[in-house]
């Protein structure tokens, strides 16, 4: 596959100091797409906010991967397509040279073109098996999906090189809900039609149970494979991912004991899982002998949490939980740092992962805890095997694995194994056989009993100096 | 697989110096062309225009013994590349504003812009 490279070209007359000492400072500088990094330095995030599709524009979610000052900076970026943006800044006269370059691959394009409203055909050929991935590449939830098409890419290659699924090649297409309900709908007819015979759902609660509903009578099979609140499962339609109740569970005791905090705050998006949470942590909070000092949502999309702070300030809370996803808890997590919430209170956020870690940045996010079935951290010989794997193919500068991106994997593979198992092409036959077994994946061992429960290990784990660490095991 | 032909003639340098051509001029035929194109002849030229024609990219207009091609405006991709194209284009254009308006003796050194569309 080729690369598609575009390049642009500006003279300015300031010199090329002053240009590139402006680079990274958001609205004020003007420079490429108002990128925002907190350190100008290899290997920081960074997030330009493109102006196309609609008024609030894109976020191309990247980190930089060259610095020579002041002529050169690289970007690599991985949503919502795979790219690499090169600036090079050359003295010209008593002024300088600003030349820009950047390059794309083939499914860049592809998302491209469906942005702008146009259909790629893509006719189904009889030695392919399809598979679906519903994911978010642009939103809020782009974020904490940083990594999830490389890892549902990865699985799938290894099914082919596996002899595929009954004779026919496992071919992976994938759908971006832009983090909101009703596009997941139409991505997910797009994947129907394209004959997709199982969808992937690497979304939030809100996104699959509109999914749920709309597919109903399509005879596909519908896996959530992240963390959710569970329901609504059925002879199609499975649920996997960590639960609220579980998670709460394992955290809840021993934060209380190491902050010796009691009072807590609930604050979230406004959907259906962070609202299921607050019902489970009121229960589990009460049970340990903790009270919920008040409870705040605000929708998905949000990027300023004053209120909401300054409620929590005000509530003498000494927990926060927070059920805010994606760039929704970056923006939140930030600015209870700016606000000093941190003087105070320690955080527990559900959906706490790698990729939102580095985007929250080493001090805001330092303390917050995070619980989960998977860390990038995890020691065993099958995570380190996988993590290899993935900078090998996918290289340095490629996002954190995450419980979200690894669970997408192990949904891939055990709906391959199921489709074996059933030898039919029937998504029934498929689905019966993905009812019940145990399984070893890089989070460790898995228990599936019925289409709504996956029994895993929960890790409870603390942010310091930007990295999780593991604090303790919590069994099944 | 629209997409993977229109990106296969995508890939090619000359063949995006053609769609260049073709965007600056409203039609051209097959000699003007090659005429403006300088890295290969005539009948390169013409495989280069069939292959940009199935990508569905340009589209040809038959008059007496010559045929005129023009970009095709339906083509999607190249409405992605245009697109992408004047967006990248325009930040740098913001960044000149910017940084000279911060800087108080600020004059462009150079007014000319360009931008296009080139191989790897």
């Amino acid at each position: 596959m080729g690369t598609l490279v575009l390049s642009a070209e500006q003279y300015l007359g300031v010199r090329p100091e002053e240009v590139f000492a402006l680079f990274g400072q958001g609205e004020r500088a003007g420079w490429l797409f108002d990128a925002r990094c907190d350190r100008l330095a290899v290997g920081s995030t960074v997030t330009l906010t493109a102006p196309i599709g609609g008024e609030v524009g894109v976020d191309l979610l990247g980190r930089i991967s060259a610095l020579a000052p002041p002529g050169r900076i690289e970007i690599v970026h991985d949503q919502p397509w795979r790219g690499k943006i090169r600036l090079t800044i050359d003295r010209h006269g008593e002024g300088s040279r600003v030349r820009l370059r950047a390059e794309l691959d083939n499914e860049g394009l592809d998302w491209l073109i469906r942005l702008r409203g146009h259909q790629s055909p893509d006719p189904l050929s009889a030695d392919e098996h399809r598979i679906g991935v519903m994911t978010s590449k642009s939103g809020p939830g782009s974020v904490f999906s940083a990594a999830t098409s490389y890892l549902a890419a990865m699985a799938v290659d290894e099914i082919n090189a596996d002899g595929g699924i009954g004779g026919r090649t496992a071919r992976l297409l994938v759908g971006d809900d832009g983090t909101d309900p009703g596009k997941a709908v139409v991505e997910a007819r797009r994947l129907v039609q394209a004959g997709c015979r199982v969808i992937v759902a690497n979304t939030t609660s809100a996104s699959f149970n509109a999914m749920a509903t709309a597919l109903q009578s399509t005879g596909l099979l519908l896996v959530h494979s992240l963390m959710n609140e569970g329901g609504g499962s059925g002879e199609l339609v499975f649920r996997l991912g960590e639960r609220p109740g579980a998670q709460l569970e394992a955290a809840v005791a021993p934060i209380m004991k190491q902050s010796g905090g009691r009072r807590w705050y609930l604050a979230g998006n406004d959907y259906c899982w962070p609202r299921v949470v607050s019902g489970v942590a009121h229960r589990v909070v009460n049970h340990h002998g903790g009270t919920v000092a008040g409870i705040a949502y605000a929708p998905l999309g949000t990027t300023d949490f004053t209120p909401i702070i300054e409620q929590i300030l005000a509530s003498s809370a000494e927990l926060v939980l927070s059920t805010f996803v994606g760039a929704d808890l970056v923006a939140f997590e930030r600015q209870c740092h700016a606000m000093g919430v941190r003087d105070h209170a320690r955080t527990l956020a559900l959906a706490l992962d790698e990729p939102t870690v580095e985007r929250i940045g080493v001090d805001a996010a330092a303390g917050s805890y995070g619980v989960a079935g998977y860390f990038t951290a995890l020691g065993n010989e099958q995570n380190i095997a996988l993590l290899k794997d993935y900078r090998s193919e996918f290289g340095r500068w490629a996002p954190p694995v995450s419980s979200v991106a690894e669970s997408v994997y192990e949904a891939i593979s055990l709906y391959a194994g199921a489709a074996r198992r059933a030898a039919s092409d029937s998504p029934r036959d498929v689905a019966r056989s993905l009812r019940s077994g145990r399984f070893h994946f890089p989070r460790g061992e898995v228990n599936i009993e019925n289409p709504n429960s996956m029994q895993q290990d929960l890790y409870l784990a603390q942010v310091s100096d930007g990295q999780f660490s593991i604090q303790q095991t919590i069994g099944r | 697989v629209e997409t993977d032909l229109a990106f296969n003639a995508l890939a090619d340098p000359i063949r995006r110096r053609i769609l260049e051509i073709l965007s600056q001029h409203e039609e051209c035929n097959a000699g003007e062309l090659a005429e403006k194109v300088d890295e290969v002849g005539r009948t390169a030229v013409s495989g280069h225009l069939r292959i940009l024609r199935t990508a569905g990219l340009i589209s040809e207009r038959k008059a007496g013994r010559y045929r005129y091609y023009s970009i095709d405006p339906s083509s999607s991709a190249r409405e992605v590349v245009r697109l992408l194209q004047s967006v990248f284009q325009t930040s740098l254009d913001r960044l000149k504003e910017t940084a000279e308006a911060a800087n108080e003796n600020g004059e462009a050194v150079s007014p000319e812009t360009s931008a296009s569309l080139k191989a790897m």
